[in-house]
C-alpha cells in the first residue's frame, strides 16, 4: 500500500502519509474458519519477521459495549444498527489501522467493510446508502473471499456455539425456527457476498476444502504482498 | 405535513428548531410545547442526543477524548435514527406533532465545522423526514456567546470544538468553531428552506412570530382531550377527588 485510497470520501484530518504497511482482509460467512486463517497467518508472518496487528468487527474501544447491549435488547432498527455498525469501523480504522498501517505493520482483519454491507443488504437497507456510508474506507491491499456452501457450514456452527440469534436472521426473518432461519439466512449473505466479490475484486478461496489447503493458498497469495516490504526500501 | 425521502406524505405536522448555542431556540420550542399542548394537540418531543442507548458510549468517547470528527458523526446518526425510528416517525405516522430540539440540520453543520464532507453527512441522514416547518434562530456570534458564557464556569472538550485544535484557549476555540457553525446554517437557509427568525429580538416578540408562523400548519392535527373524565365527572355529578392523587402521583411534568 503506497498511497492512501479510499472508497468514498475518505475521512477529514487524516494526515495523507504513505502508508508503509499492508492491509490484508479475510472475508467469509461465520463458521467458515477465518479467525483460524487468521491465527495460523499471524504465526506465519511473525516467523518470517513481518510485524502483524490482528483486527475484527465490534472489537473498538468507542462502540463495541454499546452494539453488544443493542444486540441483548434487540432494539435497534436495520439502519441505526449500521450506522453503529460505522461507528465501530471507524474507531477501529482512524485509532488502529491506520496507524499500524502508518508504522510498517502487516494489518491481517477477520472481516471488512463487506461483512456489514452484505448484513445490512440484506435486511433491505438501500445498498447506495451503505456504500455511502462506507466511503470512509481504505482500500485494501486485497481481499479474501473465504467461499463455501450453507450446508458444510452447519456441522462447523453446531460444533462450536450453536445458532446465533443474529446469524440466523431471527430479527428479521419469518421463520422462527432457527435452523430453518440460519439456511436462508446464509444464503442471502452468500449470494450478496457473490455480488460484492464482482463488484470489489475479492480472490476467491475455496474454504469447502481441509485447512490446510486453505492455508496453502492463503500463504502463496499474501506471501507476495508482504514480500513488497522486505524487498523495497523504507 | 412531513414528508419522506420518497415522497410519502405523512399526516402528522413536524416542527424543528436549530441555531447555535445560545440562540434562544430551547427557550422558544418550550412555549410552543406549552401552547400546543394547552391547545389540545397531542405532542410528541424530541431532543438532540438523547437516546438512552447510545449516550454511554458517546459519553465514554467524550470524557476519554476518543472521538474522531467521523466517529463523532457517526455516534450522532446512530443517535438520530434511532430516535427517528422510535419516536419522530411514529408519531408522524399517527398524525400527532413532534417537536424537535435540533434535527439533521445541527448535524450537516457541525460535522462540516470539524470538516467531515458536507455531501457524505448528508447521504447519511437521507432517511430522514423534511420537516413541515424548520426554524432557524439566527443570532449574531457576539450575542450568543454573551449569553453562553455567561454564568458557565468552563467550556467542555467538544463543545468548544478543542479536538480541532483551533486555539489552546477554550473561549478562543469555541469562537472559532461557533462561527464556522453559524456559517454552515446561513448556507443551509437557502439549500433547505428554512425559516430564519431574528433571535436578537425580544424572546416574547420572537414567540409571537414563531406561533404566527406554525398556526396555519395546525389543522388536521392529532388532539387529545387532556382530562377524558370530566365527561365522566359531570354526567353523574362526582367531584373527581380521587382523581387528584392520581393524575399529581404521575410524577412526569409537560
Amino acid at each position: 500500500m503506497t498511497d492512501m485510497k479510499f472508497y468514498g470520501h475518505g475521512l477529514p484530518n487524516v494526515e495523507a502519509t504513505h502508508l508503509s504497511g499492508k492491509l490484508i482482509v479475510l472475508e467469509g460467512p461465520d463458521g467458515v474458519g477465518r479467525s483460524t486463517q487468521v491465527a495460523l497467518l499471524r504465526e506465519w508472518l511473525e516467523a518470517q519477521g513481518y510485524a502483524v496487528f490482528t483486527s475484527g468487527l465490534r472489537r473498538s474501544e468507542l462502540a463495541s459495549a454499546g452494539i453488544e447491549a443493542a444486540k441483548q435488547g434487540h432494539t435497534l432498527g436495520h439502519v441505526t444498527m449500521a450506522l453503529f455498525y460505522a461507528a465501530d469501523f471507524c474507531d477501529r480504522l482512524e485509532r488502529e489501522i491506520l496507524p499500524m498501517l502508518r508504522a510498517g505493520f502487516v494489518v491481517l482483519t477477520d472481516r471488512y467493510i463487506y461483512s456489514m454491507m452484505a448484513r445490512d443488504m440484506v435486511r433491505g437497507v438501500d445498498k447506495h446508502w451503505v456504500q455511502s456510508l462506507m466511503g470512509i474506507a481504505l482500500v485494501p491491499d486485497a481481499v479474501f473471499y473465504l467461499k463455501t456452501q450453507v450446508q458444510d457450514l452447519v456441522p462447523r456452527v453446531l460444533s462450536t456455539r450453536g445458532f446465533d440469534y443474529w446469524e440466523a436472521g431471527m430479527d428479521f426473518l419469518p421463520s422462527s425456527d432457527y435452523y430453518q432461519s440460519y439456511v436462508e439466512y446464509q444464503e442471502r449473505m452468500l449470494r450478496t457476498f457473490d455480488e460484492l466479490s464482482v463488484e470489489y475484486g475479492f480472490t476467491v478461496v475455496d474454504a469447502s476444502r481441509p485447512i490446510e489447503d486453505v492455508f496453502a493458498d492463503l500463504k502463496r497469495e499474501i506471501g507476495e504482498i508482504v514480500a513488497e516490504l522486505k524487498h523495497k526500501e523504507a | 405535513m412531513a414528508t419522506l425521502p420518497d415522497g410519502t406524505q405523512l399526516p402528522g405536522k413536524l416542527f424543528i428548531v436549530e441555531g447555535i448555542d445560545g440562540s434562544g431556540k430551547s427557550t422558544q420550542l418550550d412555549l410552543v410545547h406549552k401552547w400546543l399542548t394547552t391547545s389540545g394537540y397531542l405532542v410528541a418531543f424530541s431532543e438532540w442526543n438523547s437516546s438512552p442507548l447510545v449516550a454511554k458510549a458517546t459519553k465514554r468517547g467524550k470524557k476519554k477524548q476518543l472521538l474522531t470528527p467521523t466517529t463523532f458523526s457517526l455516534m450522532h446518526a446512530v443517535d438520530f435514527s434511532q430516535r427517528f425510528q422510535q419516536q419522530i416517525l411514529p408519531a408522524l405516522r399517527a398524525g400527532a406533532i413532534v417537536l424537535a430540539d435540533r434535527y439533521i440540520y445541527t448535524a450537516f453543520a457541525r460535522d462540516a465545522a470539524r470538516g467531515v464532507d458536507r455531501e457524505w453527512v448528508r447521504e447519511i441522514y437521507s432517511f430522514a423526514a423534511k420537516p413541515t416547518v424548520a426554524l432557524y434562530f439566527r443570532v449574531p456570534l457576539d450575542e450568543s456567546l454573551r449569553r453562553i458564557i455567561t454564568g458557565r464556569p468552563a467550556l467542555k472538550y467538544y463543545e468548544a470544538g478543542l479536538d480541532l485544535g483551533l486555539s489552546d484557549d477554550p473561549y478562543e476555540c469555541y469562537r472559532i468553531f461557533q462561527g464556522r457553525i453559524l456559517r454552515e446554517y446561513d448556507a443551509m437557509v437557502d439549500e433547505f428552506g428554512l425559516t430564519v427568525i431574528d433571535a436578537a429580538a425580544p424572546l416574547v416578540q420572537q414567540q409571537e412570530i414563531v406561533r404566527e408562523i406554525l398556526r396555519p400548519h395546525l389543522e388536521g392535527a392529532l388532539r387529545i382531550e387532556p382530562n377524558p373524565w370530566r365527561v365522566a365527572l359531570g354526567k353523574e355529578h362526582l367531584t373527581g377527588r380521587y382523581l387528584d392523587s392520581l393524575t399529581h402521583s404521575g410524577g412526569q411534568s409537560e
